[in-house]
């Protein structure tokens, strides 16, 4: 008897760690992020009028529930969870909730979590998309090594803050729209003044930037002893080279000509925009990255 | 011992008889000693403003001789003969509790939520309690009325915003700039507004400030009050491009600045966003700036529709201040029955007295 017991408990076990992945924490997580997306609308119809913890608090429960799936992943793995569409999507989206989450502990820079929770939102309903997580093929060792893993994780930790750049530009879009055209919502909205959010434009997208280039910098690390693949002709390579310089430009204009707040924060929107709508198809052409 | 209100505001009486019962500050100790002298009071504070002078006062006579012999004691004391009835009011019991709430919160201001009369009220108590005028009744009223205050800033919108020209402008300025001791003001036009404005931004922070006025002698004078700069009214062109906040208050009957003259004073500026408050009627810059990048500007319409809807707000929330006074006048004055040994008088019997 008491065998069966044990038996049946074992089992139970087993089939109960069988059906709880770390992809449903992390739809749990995406549920949040919808809640806030929704929570974001009201508080845009509200005027952002007051200092508001909710949607800040929703948003890091996302972030606990986002950080135990990527454990539980990485854990299964035992290597950083980057080597999937799924797993790349995951990771920007947390990079994006993790660097909001230190930031949002100013007030005045809360309302970014209402601009940023649509998009949180939005990149993990497609990281969940069936198909994007597709299981791990069989990897050389050289593919597997501690640098592959670094270049990708510096290069989504980039995306993620260009992401993040590019909401704290729409954030201040929308503030100098209001005060250009004298809407009352400029003036009782608790938002940062407009030079703040350019600022903090500006720094995100040097972080992205700075970190993008340390992770391309590693490629010719990737590619040393793989013969078989000419860095040049690889189009996700080319791809990132497009971006990389896109961005240089970017800060070079904002920073050595004077580009006002406007266009640099239109750069920041359509810069990210051009990412995020180009990165899958760019991954499915590219031999190296087809996941 | 009830207490009881006696006075005059804004609401009640014009500015020259608000005048002629004011008290000097200097004079309120006296004036609080032969309140005390003469028995009418047995507890004692004179609040006197630009825009109110009222008597707290706990008195060992009843309620309705109290009021009748403190207003005889502000027409004596002012040398008044007139019988002054619809300008002075009187409030006693949880009415005058209430009334002291309502002051202290800046309910009963002409700039309804202001927080300055707190300071008053403040400054008016602490002389009395130093010259040793309160007791036990006073104090606990004061206190709880500091206390009140208190919580009605913290828990309504009652002093949320600005609603004076000036302060909206200075709100503006830090939607555009986050600290304004970087971004260099100038004054057009040496007007009351102008300077009020002007004064403001000072307050929360501008430090360089320059003044041009067609009377140069007057931009010298405002220049030295504020700490400026004066700049002759013909110059003030060429030191434009320097500036981030312009506030123009001229009488000139054409705009002093238009598209033309401002676009290449932008370009200079290498794409700073600059803040043009224009408070002249008719207005001295041209509408059309408006159209230029990061150019920002607002005239006086603007300015008061601003204020305007501040002051809504501040009126939505009046009714959520007076339940919270009402609740607090009604826990006093039950503890104060009790204290008593006595069953709390029914709301409605309180306080009949005044007005």
């Amino acid at each position: 008897m008491e065998f069966l017991l044990a038996d049946a408990a074992t089992r139970f076990n087993v089939n109960t760690v069988s059906w709880w992945t770390d992809r449903h924490v992390f739809l749990l997580a995406v549920i949040v992020y919808g809640f806030s997306a929704a929570y974001s609308l009201f508080l845009w119809r509200k005027g952002f009028r007051k200092d508001d913890f909710i949607n800040y608090g929703m948003l890091l429960v996302g972030l606990i529930l986002q950080t135990k799936a990527m454990f539980m992943r990485g854990l299964s793995l035992k290597e950083c969870p980057v080597h999937n569409l799924y797993e790349a999507m995951t990771f920007v989206d947390w990079t994006i909730v993790a660097a909001y989450a230190v930031i949002g502990l100013w007030p005045k820079v809360r309302y970014l979590g209402a601009f940023a929770a649509p998009v949180i939102f939005a990149i993990g309903v497609f990281a969940l998309m069936p198909g994007l997580d597709a299981a791990h093929k069989t990897l050389s060792p050289i593919e597997t090594n501690a640098l592959v893993s670094l270049h990708a994780a510096l290069t989504l930790l980039s995306y993620g803050a260009f992401g993040l750049s590019s909401v704290a530009a729409v954030m201040y879009l929308s503030q100098e729209h209001d005060l250009k055209f004298h809407k009352l919502r400029a003036v009782f909205a608790v938002m940062p003044p407009i030079d703040r959010l350019e600022i903090i434009t500006s720094r995100l997208l040097w972080s992205g930037f700075l970190l993008l280039t340390a992770g391309l910098a590693l490629i010719p690390f990737l590619f040393k002893d793989r013969s078989e693949f000419h860095v040049a002709s690889d189009p996700k390579v080319i791809w990132s080279a497009l971006v990389w310089c896109l961005y240089l430009v970017l800060l070079v204009l904002h920073g050595r000509f004077s580009q006002s707040g406007r266009k640099f924060a239109w750069g920041a929107v359509a810069s990210f925009a051009f990412v995020v709508l180009t990165f899958w198809g760019v991954n499915l052409l590219s031999p190296t990255h087809r996941f | 011992m009830p207490l009881v209100v006696i006075g005059l505001s804004h609401h009640s009486a014009p500015v020259p008889v608000r005048e002629r019962f004011a008290f000097a500050q200097a004079a309120l100790p006296d004036a609080l000693q032969q309140l005390r002298e003469t028995g009418l009071a047995r507890e004692a504070v004179i609040l006197s403003t630009c825009n109110r002078v009222e008597i707290y006062a706990a008195s060992d006579f009843p309620e309705a001789q109290a009021v009748l012999r403190l207003r005889q004691f502000l027409l004596d004391y002012h040398k008044c003969t007139e019988p002054m009835d619809t300008e002075i009011y009187a409030r006693g019991g949880r009415l005058g509790l209430e009334h002291l709430f309502k002051v202290a919160c800046g309910l009963d201001s002409m700039v309804l939520g202001e927080t300055e009369i707190l300071g008053q009220l403040k400054k008016a108590y602490d002389t009395a309690l130093r010259h040793q005028h309160t007791g036990g009744v006073l104090n606990k009223a004061f206190q709880r009325a500091f206390n009140v205050a208190k919580k009605i800033r913290t828990e309504t919108n009652i002093q949320r915003g600005s609603v004076s020209v000036g302060s909206v402008a200075v709100e503006l300025a830090e939607k555009l700039f986050s600290s304004l001791s970087e971004h260099p003001v100038m004054v057009i036009g040496a007007g009351d507004t102008s300077e009020k404005t002007a004064r403001a931004l000072l307050s929360r922070g501008a430090r360089s400030i320059l003044v041009s006025n067609r009377s140069h002698a007057r931009a010298v004078e405002l220049a030295q009050e504020l700490g400026g700069r004066a700049v002759s009214f013909d110059d003030w062109a060429t030191e434009f491009p320097h500036i981030d906040i312009l506030i123009s208050s001229t009488a000139a009957p054409h705009c002093i600045l238009d598209r033309a003259k401002l676009e290449p004073v932008m370009k200079l500026r290498k794409n700073r966003p600059i803040l043009l408050i224009d408070i002249a009627v008719p207005r001295d810059i041209d509408p059309s700036v408006e159209l230029l990048e990061n150019v920002y500007l607002y005239n006086i319409d603007d300015l008061q529709a601003i204020a305007g809807d501040y002051l809504r707000q501040r009126q939505e929330e009046i009714a959520r201040c007076e339940a919270i006074i009402a609740e607090k006048a009604q826990a006093i004055m039950t503890a104060s029955f009790l204290a008593r040994g006595c069953e709390p008088a029914p709301v409605s019997s309180l306080g009949k007295a005044g007005a």
